[in-house]
C-alpha cells in the first residue's frame, strides 16, 4: 500500500525526462532492494564469512587445514556413520508408516478423519523440548512407562544400541504424521475413476494399491525422501536433548558435533568447516535424488 | 514446512558460526583498575547465575544495596541449560553480557584462553587475597597472563561410607588409608554384604578426572597433552582394577547414582562435600547410616582429597561499572560473613579459607551419627591438589568419554586407550604429547 502511494511521488524526483526504459530497470530494484539487502546481510554475508572462516588457519593464513583434519577426525566420521545409519533405517521405516497412515486416512468410510489427521500431525508442531522431556521420562530405565509396558529393563538412553533405537523411534514419532499429511495430499490428487477402473479390471485392494496408487505417488514419495534425508543430515534437537550424543558417540550427529566443536570447544573455524562439509553432502545427495525425479518424469 | 524449517536451522547454524568470523581481535584483557578509596559506589550491575548460586545472590544482594544506598544489584537466574551458550555468544560477539557472570571452575580456562579480552583481569585488586583462597580454585581461575575469576565455593572430595556395611564386614573405616586398602576392604565387604564398593557411571569420565586431580594433574601439563601420562594411566588402572573385581556399581547419570545410593546398593561413595545436601535432602530415612573419611591416598602420605565441582564469579569486559562489580564480588566472596552465611543457607562450601575457621563447621551432624563432617571437609580444602586447566579441556573430555568406557566397559587396555586419546587430542589442538 505504501509502495503504491510512494511510486508517483518518487517519479518526479527521477525527473520527467527520465527515459522509460531506465525507470523500468530501476523501479523493480527499489522494490526488491530492501529484501535483497536483508538477504545479503543475513544470508549471503554469513555464508561467505563462514566459508572464509573455515579456510582460516591457526597462523592467520588461508588453507584447507580444517578440511584435511575433518577427513581424519574419528568423531566426525563416526557422526557421519550415525547419520547414515539413521538415513538407511529410519527414513524408509518412516515413509512406509506415513504411506500406510495416509492410505488409511484417505478411506471414505473412516470416521473422525479430520480429528485423526490433526492428531497424527500434532507431533510435528509440538515444542521439541516438551516432547523430549516427556520421552526422557517415558524411556527411563527404572519405572519408565515404556519398560513397564514391555516388561523389560532396557537402558534406553545409555546403551549404544538402544539409544539409537530410541532416537530413531522418537524421530519417526515426530515426523511420520507430517509426511503422512503430504502423502495424503498426493493420494487425493489421484482421481476416483482410477480406483474404479482398477476395480472393474478385477484388481483387489492390495493390487490396486501397489500397481495403481503407489506408482502415481512416486513424486510425492521422492519429495518426502529428499526432505527427510536433509532432515537426517541436519539432525540436532533430538540427540542434543535425549542423549547428548552419547553414550560415547553412539548418537553423535554431524550438526551436534558442529555445536560441540563451536560452542563447547570454541573452535569456530573447524565448526564452519563441518558446516560446509555437511552442505556439500546434502547438496550432493539432493542432486542425486532430483536427477532421479527428473528422469522419472521424462 | 519441514524444508523451510531445515533450511532455517541450517542458516541459523551457519550464521552462528559465521558471526564468529567477526571475532574479537586478540587483545590483552583489560585490567581492573584499583578503585580510589574515596570513590562512592553508585549505579547498577547485572549478574547472571543459576540454581542455588542464583538463590544465594538474590538473598544477599538486598543486604549489599542497603549498605550502599543508591546502588542496584540485579540478579538474573538464566538457568544452567543455556547459560554457557549465552555466555559464549556474548563473548564472541562482544555484546549482550552483563557485568558479572557465574562460571564453573572447569569453564574459566576455556573462556580466558579462547576469548582474550573478554573477561577482566582481576590481578590488580584481587592478588592480595591469594593466600586466603583454596589454592586449587585459585589455580583454576588463573592462567599465565592473569586472574579471570574470584573463587566462590569449593568442592573437597572425601569418601562417604555406610557404617552398617563396614561393621557387618568387620572393616574399620579409619584403617583405610590408601586405595589398596580400600580395594581389599571392598572385597571383604562384598563377600559379607553382597554390596559393591561404589556407584560410578562407567560411560562418564568424571571419576577418572577426580582421581587424576588427586594425583595432582589435569588433562594438560606445561601446555602439553597429558591424558596418557603415568598418573593418568595409574588413575584409569585403579578404576579398571575395581571394575575387574566387580566392585563398581554401574549406574547411569545423576538419577542413577541417587537412586542406587537410596537403595543401599553400594558401601562407599567418593564424592564432594555437596553430596551431604543430596543425602539429607533425598534420603532422610538413611540418617545415621553414613560416615565420612578422607579420600584414600594413592601412596601412603599422598593427598587425601580432590575436587569435583565449584564455581567462581567473573567480571566481563563489557561492564560499564567495574568498581561496583568488584566491590560486590569482594563483599560477597572475600569475607567470612557472607561465605559462612551461604554455607549455612545454600550449602555452598567456602573457598575463602578464613571462613572455614567458623564454629559452624565444628557442629556435629546428626545425620552422620554426630560426626563433624563439615570440619573434615574444611580441613581438606587447603590440600586439594591444584591442577593446570586449559582451553582444550572440553575437547579432552569429549575424547575421554570414548576412551574411559572403552576400558571399563569393553576391556581395552588403559595405556593403549589413553595413548589413542592423547594422539587425537594432540592432533586436534596442535599441542605436543607430554613425554
Amino acid at each position: 500500500m505504501t509502495a503504491a502511494h510512494s511510486a508517483p511521488v518518487a517519479a518526479p524526483a527521477v525527473g520527467p525526462r527520465a527515459p522509460a526504459a531506465w525507470r523500468r530497470r530501476t523501479v523493480p530494484w527499489v522494490f526488491a532492494g530492501p529484501a535483497a539487502a536483508l538477504l545479503g546481510l543475513f544470508f549471503a554475508y554469513p555464508l561467505a564469512a563462514s566459508l572464509l572462516q573455515s579456510l582460516q588457519t591457526e597462523d592467520g593464513g588461508l588453507g584447507f587445514g580444517h578440511y584435511a583434519r575433518l577427513a581424519g577426525d574419528p568423531s566426525f566420521l563416526r557422526s557421519l556413520l550415525n547419520a547414515g545409519l539413521i538415513l538407511v533405517v529410519q527414513v524408509p521405516v518412516m515413509i512406509g508408516v506415513a504411506t500406510v497412515l495416509a492410505y488409511a486416512l484417505n478411506q471414505s468410510w473412516l470416521r473422525f478423519r479430520a480429528t485423526l489427521r490433526a492428531a497424527y500431525f500434532l507431533p510435528a508442531v509440538t515444542t521439541l523440548v516438551a516432547y523430549a522431556v516427556v520421552f526422557r521420562v517415558l524411556l527411563r530405565t527404572e519405572g519408565g512407562a515404556v519398560n513397564q509396558v514391555l516388561g523389560t529393563q532396557v537402558d534406553w538412553l545409555n546403551d549404544p544400541f538402544w539409544a539409537r533405537v530410541a532416537l530413531i523411534g522418537s524421530i519417526t514419532w515426530r515426523w511420520a504424521g507430517y509426511n503422512a499429511v503430504i502423502l495424503l495430499a498426493g493420494l487425493q490428487a489421484i482421481g476416483r475413476e482410477q480406483h474404479e477402473a482398477a476395480a472393474i479390471d478385477g484388481a483387489g485392494p492390495l493390487t490396486a494399491f501397489t500397481r495403481v496408487i503407489l506408482p502415481q505417488l512416486k513424486p510425492v514419495l521422492l519429495f518426502c525422501s529428499i526432505t527427510s534425508t536433509i532432515g537426517t543430515l541436519q539432525l540436532f534437537d533430538e540427540p542434543m536433548v535425549l542423549t547428548g550424543g552419547g553414550p560415547g558417540d553412539a548418537t553423535l550427529t554431524p550438526i551436534l558435533y558442529l555445536y560441540q566443536v563451536g560452542f563447547r570447544q570454541f573452535d569456530f573455524g573447524y565448526a564452519a568447516a563441518i558446516a560446509w562439509a555437511v552442505v556439500v553432502l546434502i547438496g550432493g545427495l539432493s542432486w542425486l535424488q532430483f536427477r532421479y525425479v527428473g528422469r522419472e518424469r521424462a | 514446512m519441514k524444508t523451510t524449517h531445515v533450511i532455517a536451522a541450517l542458516t541459523a547454524g551457519l550464521t552462528l558460526s559465521a558471526c564468529a568470523t567477526g571475532g574479537a581481535p586478540a587483545k590483552e584483557a583489560p585490567k581492573l583498575a584499583q578503585p580510589s578509596a574515596a570513590a562512592k559506589l553508585s549505579g547498577k550491575i547485572e549478574i547472571w547465575s543459576w540454581d542455588v548460586a542464583a538463590k544465594a545472590l538474590q538473598r544477599l544482594a538486598p543486604e549489599f544495596e542497603k549498605e550502599h544506598p543508591g546502588v542496584e544489584v540485579d540478579v538474573r537466574d538464566i538457568g544452567y541449560d543455556n547459560a554457557y551458550d549465552k555466555i559464549t555468544v556474548g563473548l564472541k560477539s562482544g555484546s549482550g553480557l552483563p557485568d558479572v557472570i557465574t562460571l564453573e571452575d572447569t569453564a574459566i580456562a576455556g573462556y580466558a584462553e579462547n576469548f582474550p579480552g573478554g573477561l577482566v583481569d582481576l590481578t590488580p585488586v584481587a592478588a592480595k587475597y591469594k593466600a586466603d583462597f583454596d589454592p586449587a580454585k585459585w589455580a583454576a581461575a588463573s592462567n599465565a597472563k592473569g586472574l579471570y575469576a574470584l573463587p566462590w565455593d569449593s568442592a573437597p572430595v572425601g569418601l562417604f561410607y555406610r557404617r552398617d556395611y563396614f561393621q557387618q564386614a568387620g572393616v574399620d573405616p579409619e584403617s583405610v588409608a590408601t586405595w589398596d586398602d580400600l580395594v581389599k576392604a571392598g572385597e571383604k565387604i562384598k563377600q559379607a554384604t553382597g554390596k559393591r564398593l561404589f556407584v560410578s557411571d562407567l560411560t562418564n569420565p568424571a571419576a577418572f578426572t577426580t582421581l587424576l586431580q588427586q594425583l595432582g594433574q589435569g588433562y594438560v601439563k606445561n601446555g602439553e597433552v597429558a591424558v596418557a601420562s603415568p598418573a593418568a594411566v595409574r588413575a584409569l588402572t585403579l578404576l579398571k582394577t575395581l571394575k575387574d573385581k566387580d566392585l563398581l556399581q554401574n549406574e547411569k547419570g545423576w538419577d542413577g547414582r541417587v537412586s542406587a545410593t537410596k537403595q543401599g546398593k553400594a558401601a562407599t561413595q567418593p564424592t564432594a562435600a555437596w553430596w551431604t545436601g543430596t543425602l539429607t535432602g533425598e534420603m532422610p530415612e538413611l540418617s545415621g547410616k553414613f560416615g565420612v573419611i578422607p579420600l584414600p591416598a594413592f601412596d601412603p602420605g599422598g593427598a587425601r582429597t580432590s575436587a569435583n565441582g565449584g564455581s567462581a564469579l567473573s567480571i566481563t569486559a563489557q561492564t560499564r561499572n567495574q568498581d561496583l562489580a568488584w566491590a560486590f564480588m569482594e563483599w560477597l566472596l572475600a569475607g567470612k560473613d557472607r561465605q559462612v552465611s551461604m554455607m549455612r543457607t545454600e550449602s555452598l562450601f567456602p573457598a575463602y579459607l578464613p571462613a572455614l575457621a567458623d564454629p559452624y563447621f565444628d557442629e556435629p551432624q546428626p545425620y552422620f551419627g554426630g560426626q563433624k563432617v563439615n570440619r573434615l571437609f574444611a580441613d581438606q580444602v587447603r590440600h586439594i591438589p591444584p591442577v593446570e586447566l586449559s582451553g582444550d579441556d572440553k575437547q579432552a573430555e569429549e575424547l575421554l568419554k570414548k576412551a574411559v568406557p572403552g576400558v571399563l566397559l569393553n576391556g581395552a587396555d588403559p595405556r593403549t586407550a589413553l595413548d589413542e586419546a592423547a594422539r587425537q587430542l594432540a592432533a586436534a589442538t596442535e599441542r605436543k604429547v607430554a613425554s
